[in-house]
């Protein structure tokens, strides 16, 4: 995939993310801030492949050590920000319903 | 491009879109929760389809490896979202996206050694740094979130110079890696990964510490955004398209979140970059001495403005949360409403220290968010409220920022507070708030009330003086009718009344009442008081006749045949939830059956559990209850002359 395709990508999905994200009450600022850093941690996508490509080029420990303490991060990131976003909605939705 | 790439494609962009609708969703409390779930299930497909698209399920070895890992990052993710504290969550979002950051930069670091073209490599090593200053950027704000480090700004001798030079290093550094791989410069990659890993850690801290407390809602946001540029850039590294677009997503939801902190705050990015923050701190003395005097003055009219409030906005700051006292404000809020008065919130956007913060803080004592506003929203209703309650917040309402050009705080938004009729001010000081430039609002000489110290103390008397307000409205007309017309009367002492020295009125009061046909038992617990048989002395000594003073065996079975119970300074002793309140330490404890009683009458000091530390149901009891707080030597003194 050409660099000129990838940036383009980069930027359409920036704008179109911007644009999206103007729409959400102050209100729900903190939720929406650590939903997105859970977004953050996609990045184990890259740590995924990290592994799969250190073990091609170098060795299995290697890999192992840097590619998957990149894993357990991201996971780390993805698993606790969507569980703490969904604790802090789920706060904020049981008083809607009153 | 094969048919297995062009479906990977589709699928790549199916997903970004599920995602945005997620987040377009997160806009709509009603359905935020499903957007959540919608993109923490794309994020999972995600994963899924990265490890068919690589083909990681058919090598062993790397699938362990992933799989291993996957599983140990999912179980602390989820032993941290479990855990945390909702006062703990602005460092938990800086700590994980911190987390985020280095995963990004190790990403980018392997890249360096793998990378095929110069836009490989120059993205990779620009991952590594953007996501290694992530990493210590955040590590740094969560350490001064979580007080483990000073939250005051840090600045280095020529910080300036510093990152300057820094930045510099970096931009050489980029260069250097490409041309080494252009001229073949044989500076071994190794050696760049580490010292580009050392510049970026380097720089992150540098930014870091040069932002102060306040200015944290401002450096989180732009440390979420920057957290997904590292993740993106390290998509163009490996030419995930997934990973760009989602990555992307993020930078420019942290950019804009950024964008709005800074504009509340009056502040233009570069100066907080810059560190620029904070001004002066000097205190002038007179403000202070000002006060001591309308402190006096207020005390007693602030419950009775409240009182009388037909609409009473409150607003909460950073001081709040430092307090914990948002239990307390609710508490306040209630009993306002009880009132028949109309409770409103009014949010600034950068309140506290994250984006959103207070308003998660009161949701968690369940505040419903409908009256929750915003700056906009609310700003025109201060001139038609009658009390305007400030918990912990300054510069948001400080009315320096409309006209004292040249400060710090010139042109920011503010909260119309100085428009309500009344201003009751909860603040810890009075010292200039984090920008520096002193309230006005504090030496105004009518409508305002200053209640300086710990909110969740200050605030705490508030809502004594409210609750007593509310009794001794009701009750002036019942208690003593109750009394005169009282057949059976039993009196229970405590330690209270030693302390008020109220054995004498004690005597009085039942001597009165006996005059008037009752009859007149006092119900004497063992441990009442602070020794044995303290309150048989006192009572003696008051010349209360012993035939009528009762133990607890004797006299528990009459409670329910009794008209009126006084209860003069005891609390554990004829605290009903001895008998249910299993695990606390008066479980069990044999308890005088004052609850039995038709009407109660507890002249305690205040609300505040005894020395058990268990909370008295009684208090909370909705009829037959009277109480008249403060010193028993007064208010029994007031039932005296009203009977």
């Amino acid at each position: 995939m050409s660099a000129l395709v990838i940036i383009l990508i980069f930027v359409v999905s920036t704008i179109v993310g911007y644009l999206i994200i103007k729409n959400v009450p102050s209100l729900l600022h903190t939720p929406l801030m650590s939903g997105m850093n859970a977004l953050s941690g996609i990045t184990i996508l890259g740590a995924l492949t990290t592994v799969s490509i250190m073990t091609k080029e170098f060795n299995a420990v290697i890999s192992g050590i840097v590619g998957g303490l990149a894993v357990i991060l991201a996971m780390i990131n993805v698993v606790g920000g969507f569980g703490v976003t969904h604790r802090m909605l789920k706060m904020f939705n049981k008083k809607g319903s009153k | 491009m094969s048919e297995f790439e062009l479906f990977y494609y589709i699928i790549c962009g199916i997903l970004t879109v599920t995602i945005l609708f997620g987040i377009s969703l997160m806009s709509k409390v009603k359905t935020a929760v499903m957007g959540n779930l919608i993109s923490a299930i794309a994020t999972a497909i995600a994963i899924v389809v990265t490890l068919i698209y690589y083909d990681i399920l058919s090598q062993s070895v790397v699938l362990t490896i992933c799989l291993i890992t996957l599983a140990i990052g999912t179980y602390i993710g989820m032993y941290v979202a479990k855990r945390v504290k909702m006062i703990q969550m602005p460092e938990l979002v800086a700590l994980l996206n911190g987390f985020g950051g280095l995963a990004s930069a190790i990403v980018g670091a392997c890249t360096m050694f793998t990378s095929k073209n110069n836009f490989e490599l120059v993205t990779s090593i620009l991952a590594l740094i953007v996501g290694a200053l992530t990493f210590t950027g955040s590590l740094i704000a969560a350490l001064k979130l979580a007080k483990l480090m000073n939250g005051r700004p840090v600045v280095w001798n020529k910080h300036q110079l510093i990152t300057t030079t820094t930045i510099i290093f970096i931009i050489i550094t980029v260069v250097l890696t490409v041309v080494n791989r252009i001229y073949d410069l044989e500076i071994p990659v190794l050696a760049l990964v580490i010292i580009a890993l050392a510049l970026g850690s380097f720089f992150g801290i540098a930014f870091a510490i040069r932002v102060g407390g306040a200015d944290m809602p401002i450096t989180i946001s732009l440390l979420n955004s920057l957290s997904g540029v590292a993740g993106s850039i390290a998509g163009m590294a490996i030419g995930d398209i997934l990973l760009v677009a989602v990555g992307g997503i993020v930078g420019a939801s942290g950019l804009l979140l950024t964008q709005i902190m800074c504009k509340a705050m009056n502040r233009s990015l570069m100066d907080i970059l810059l560190g620029k923050t904070s001004v002066s701190t000097k205190v002038t003395k007179t403000v202070v001495e000002h006060v001591k005097v309308e402190e006096k003055k207020a005390d007693v009219d602030v419950s009775d403005v409240l009182k009388n409030a037909k609409k009473v906005i409150i607003v909460p700051g950073y001081g709040m949360a430092l307090a914990q006292a948002q239990q307390l404000v609710k508490q306040i809020s209630d009993t306002l409403e009880k009132n028949g008065t109309e409770v409103k919130f009014a949010i600034h956007p950068v309140a506290g220290r994250m984006p959103g913060h207070m308003n998660v803080l009161l949701c968690e004592v369940d505040i419903p968010y409908e009256k929750l506003y915003e700056l906009n929203d609310i700003n025109d209703e201060f001139k038609d409220c009658d009390a305007c309650i400030v918990v912990g917040a300054n510069d948001v309402t400080n009315p320096a920022a409309r006209d004292a050009v040249g400060t710090p705080i010139y042109g920011m938004p503010i909260l119309n507070v100085d428009q309500a009729k009344h201003i009751i001010i909860c603040n810890y000081d009075l010292k200039p708030g984090y920008a520096g430039v002193e309230n006005s609002l504090y030496k105004r000489s009518k409508g305002v009330t200053l209640l300086l110290g710990n909110a969740s103390v200050t605030l705490k008397q508030l809502l004594n003086d409210l609750v007593e307000v509310n009794v001794k409205k009701q009750e002036n007309k019942s208690t003593s009718e109750l009394l005169k017309q009282a057949k059976k009367v039993i009196i229970v002492p405590g330690y209270g009344m030693a302390l008020a020295q109220a054995q004498h009125l004690v005597k009085q009061l039942s001597e009165k009442l006996a005059s008037n046909g009752a009859n007149v038992k006092f119900a004497i617990h063992p441990v009442a008081g602070r020794m044995p048989g303290h309150m048989n002395v006192l009572l003696c000594e008051a010349g209360i006749e012993y035939e009528q003073l009762y133990e607890m065996n004797d006299v528990n079975d009459e409670f329910k045949d009794t008209d009126v119970c006084i209860v003069v300074g005891a609390n554990d002793v004829m605290n009903p939830a001895a008998r249910n309140a299993e695990g606390t330490p008066i479980y069990g404890m044999p308890i005088l059956n004052v609850d039995q009683a038709k009407h109660v009458i507890i002249c305690n000091y205040d609300l505040k559990p005894g020395y058990a530390g268990v909370e008295n149901p009684l208090y909370k009891r909705e009829s037959g209850v009277t109480l008249l707080l403060g010193n028993a030597g007064e208010t029994l003194k007031n039932l005296l002359s009203d009977i």
